[in-house]
């Protein structure tokens, strides 16, 4: 008895210390949608006893430099791009993660040694089907193409992923948009190639801006986050048609901010990288995992997207589904790493002129 | 009992009037002091030290010299015709191998600004060097990326030797550092700082023009209404100011779009075509519509409140004595109520030239401030010797435009209530 007492004793501080040892994290990420399905793919799911506050943010590290230099790190871990993974990384902002889990699963390897992979989503040209009740645009030259297709265009105001569809659209393979990028005369060709459209575009900055342009008729096409058309498709039952074309793949990732709740973070980010986290994910929002893995359960489980009244295929709806893939830009973070800011200088300068 | 005081008078203790009062007065002043010490501790910390950290930031340049300090030194023997010497090469080869941490990371982001490309330039040679063990070096980093065979990436080093540059500042102005140190224009289609200081002008200055024109009239009716109305009126003026800055930038886009409420009605009346409906939204004419409602309010509550003080009396004496209405206002009311002008045109001048959110949002193409750039080096490029540099200019040009302001107007005839 007295054993038994003494043990329930020992274990009940054990849990009271494991407990208390475990600190709070928050998660920091995009919002909407796509926050929601990370919610309920790996927040939710969560059980090792630290709590997670979600938060969101505009993207940037701007906000993690500062929290890191004046030694106040309140986020612990953020949902970052790829190429501010690399830039963070090499600053020193991120802490090293150990890869070997994951390693060999991923279908690109990771841009740098502080990440754990989420999903690939892509840059998306798509309209409503409504616009154009006789011939619809099938390429990213109809993009391009204004007498063809007339009407304006809705494109984000900075350069990336433009640069890339632009030079495709001028007759460049999607495989060497990079190599014709690395050259000047490359740079100078892409901006020929959007003079063509500059008198015709609306500009947008929020993620939810291009589904609104299309939908009042502000714009007849438009570019998007593909995850974006797909909700609006899938679970609001829009209109919308993709043009799988030209599509600029982008990574996603997580990392955890150095001099925060490393250890619970990092843990975090295990549990939340797992193929079934990422699979479980694409239940909610139509971004493709980084892991092959994941896909393997999603193709078998199909169909996948959860909705009421009966669930959806959702691999026609994936910016790495296969047929869409042959045609897509995989984007380059390390060239946007080197050249971001002088390209979106370049870029401003052409949006003002 | 004749006694005259002869040295200074003494107080009961026999300490002299003079210091006894000298010390009770430094007291006081000390306990006032104190009384004001949290308060100038808040200024100091959370705005004169930052504001100095930022100066400091715009030109200080010293964290690079510290990862390559014998490859700066050798540079400086370098004629900078033909491509440097294997000597250069082989100090920047075991700076770059033996450096530790994050020093490579942090000294390439800054590099990559003075040359975009030595980013991943530094960071793949950082993972090739480990195996090379030994010379010569320069053929073997050729080997390793072409770039090490470029002059621009060697060029580039010369701007970064100094431990304090000015080439922030230059850049903010569409300025940079030739090979030789001399100060040039930015490649032609880079230049984008220079535009956008005129368009955050033109636009800042626009903005305020607008504001007094439209809150001019708005203020005095409030001032001369009854209190019923003016009450009424009041609220009509401070119901939008309470309202979210986003929800009314929104609420803008839906009325100003092509396809929004303004210009269906105007095709509806058959005012204009279909097909020729105005472009008032995502360009320079939203952002200085968009700015100039949610600034207004700044300009009416300072010209209401001067306004107010000003007796009806004295237009009605102009007008009794014979000036016509015009000139009695021209020449009686306007001036009376410059502190009130003053003041609103400060206000509204100086939010409008930082204004980030709005420009951002309904700016489109050409509707862009200065504040938009600052953001983007500040998040994406993390450049914030550049954002340093741009800011100190924002705050050096209004320091200019305030003393300016203090020799015409004079800065006492400022009211703001």
């Amino acid at each position: 008895m007295l054993k038994l007492i003494k043990a329930t004793f020992l274990g009940l501080i054990a849990m009271a210390f494991t407990a208390s040892s475990y600190a709070d994290i928050t998660f920091v990420s995009w919002g909407g949608a796509y926050t929601a399905s990370q919610q309920k793919a790996y927040v939710d799911t969560w059980s090792k006893g630290s709590g997670v506050t979600v938060e969101n943010y505009n993207g940037g590290l701007g906000e993690i430099k500062a929290q890191v230099e004046a030694g106040n790190v309140t986020w612990d871990v953020v949902d970052v791009l790829p190429d501010q993974a690399i830039t963070g990384c090499d600053e020193g902002l991120f802490a090293k993660v150990d890869q070997s889990s994951f390693i060999n699963d991923m279908v690109v390897p990771p841009v740098s040694d502080c990440v754990v992979p989420q999903i690939f989503w892509a840059y998306t040209a798509f309209y409503s089907k409504s616009a154009f009740p006789g011939k619809k645009p099938k390429n990213i030259k109809d993009f391009f193409n204004v007498e063809k297709f007339p009407g304006k265009r809705g494109i984000h105001t900075w350069a990336n992923a433009l640069i890339e569809m632009a030079l495709v659209a001028d007759g460049v393979k999607a495989k060497n948009v990079y190599k014709v990028m690395s050259t000047p005369e490359g740079i100078d060709r892409a901006f020929a190639k959007l003079d063509t459209i500059k008198d015709h575009v609306v500009f947008w900055s929020a993620g939810s801006k291009p589904l609104e342009l299309v939908s009042s008729g502000e714009v007849v096409m438009a570019l998007a986050y593909n995850g974006r058309i797909g909700a609006a498709v899938l679970s609001e039952g829009k209109d919308f048609e993709y043009i799988w074309d030209a599509t600029v793949l982008e990574q996603e990732y997580l990392v955890a901010i150095k001099g925060g709740n490393e250890k619970e973070a990092l843990e975090f980010m295990a549990h939340a990288s797992t193929a079934q986290a990422l699979a479980d994910q694409a239940k909610y929002i139509p971004y493709g995992p980084m892991r092959k893995s994941s896909i393997d359960i999603i193709k078998k489980g199909e169909p996948w997207f959860i909705k009421d009244g009966g669930n959806i295929d959702i691999m026609p709806h994936m910016p790495t589904a296969p047929k869409v893939l042959k045609r897509a830009v995989i984007g380059d973070p390390v060239w946007w790493a080197d050249n971001g800011a002088e390209v979106n200088e370049r870029f401003g300068a052409w949006k003002g002129n | 009992m004749n006694e005259t005081i002869t040295g200074p008078i003494l107080t009961t203790d026999g300490i002299p009037l003079k210091v006894s009062l000298q010390k009770s007065e430094k007291r006081n002043k000390i306990r006032a002091f104190l009384l004001v010490v949290p308060l100038l501790a808040f200024i100091l910390v959370t705005f004169l030290i930052p504001i100095g950290d930022m100066l400091l930031r715009s030109v200080d340049d010293s964290y690079i010299n510290t990862v390559f300090p014998k490859t700066f030194k050798e540079y400086e023997k370098w004629d900078r015709q033909g491509l440097p010497s294997e000597e250069l090469y082989k100090t920047m080869f075991f700076e770059v191998k033996e450096s530790e941490g994050y020093a490579i990371g942090k000294a390439s982001t800054r590099m990559n600004y003075a040359k975009s490309g030595w980013k991943s330039l530094l960071k793949k040679s950082k993972r090739k060097f480990k195996k090379i063990e030994e010379g010569p070096y320069k053929e073997q980093m050729i080997a390793i990326d072409k770039k090490w065979a470029d002059m621009e990436y060697w060029k580039a080093i010369g701007v970064m030797v100094d431990a304090t540059t000015a080439g922030y500042y230059l850049n903010a102005v569409d300025l940079k550092y030739n090979v030789d140190k001399d100060v040039v224009w930015q490649k032609e289609n880079r230049r984008i700082y220079n535009q956008t200081w005129v368009k955050t002008f033109k636009v800042s200055i626009l903005v305020m023009f607008f504001c007094l024109m439209l809150g001019y009239p708005i203020s005095y009716l409030l001032s001369t209404l009854p209190l019923k109305y003016s009450n009424l009126l009041m609220i009509c003026v401070l119901l939008p100011f309470w309202t979210s800055l986003l929800v009314r930038t929104v609420a803008w886009m839906v009325m100003l779009q092509q396809k929004g409420v303004f210009n269906n009605l105007l095709v509806m009346s058959h005012i204009i075509s279909d097909e020729n409906r105005f472009a008032l939204m995502y360009n320079e004419t939203a952002t200085i519509i968009v700015m100039t409602q949610i600034l207004l309010p700044f300009m009416v509550l300072p010209l209401y409140s001067v306004m107010k003080t000003i007796s009806p009396n004295y237009m009605r004496a102009a007008l009794n004595l014979g000036a016509s209405p015009l000139h009695a206002f021209w020449k009686v009311y306007m001036p009376n109520s410059i502190p009130g002008i003053s003041a609103g045109c400060m206000l509204v001048f100086i939010l409008a030239i930082g204004y980030y959110i709005t420009p951002e949002l309904v700016g489109g193409k050409d509707g862009q401030m200065i504040g938009n750039w600052i953001a983007y080096h500040l998040k994406t490029t993390l450049n914030w010797g550049l954002c340093a540099a741009l800011g100190a200019i924002l705050l050096g040009v209004l320091t200019v435009l305030y003393w300016v302001y203090n020799k015409l107007v004079g800065i006492e005839n400022i009211k703001l209530g």
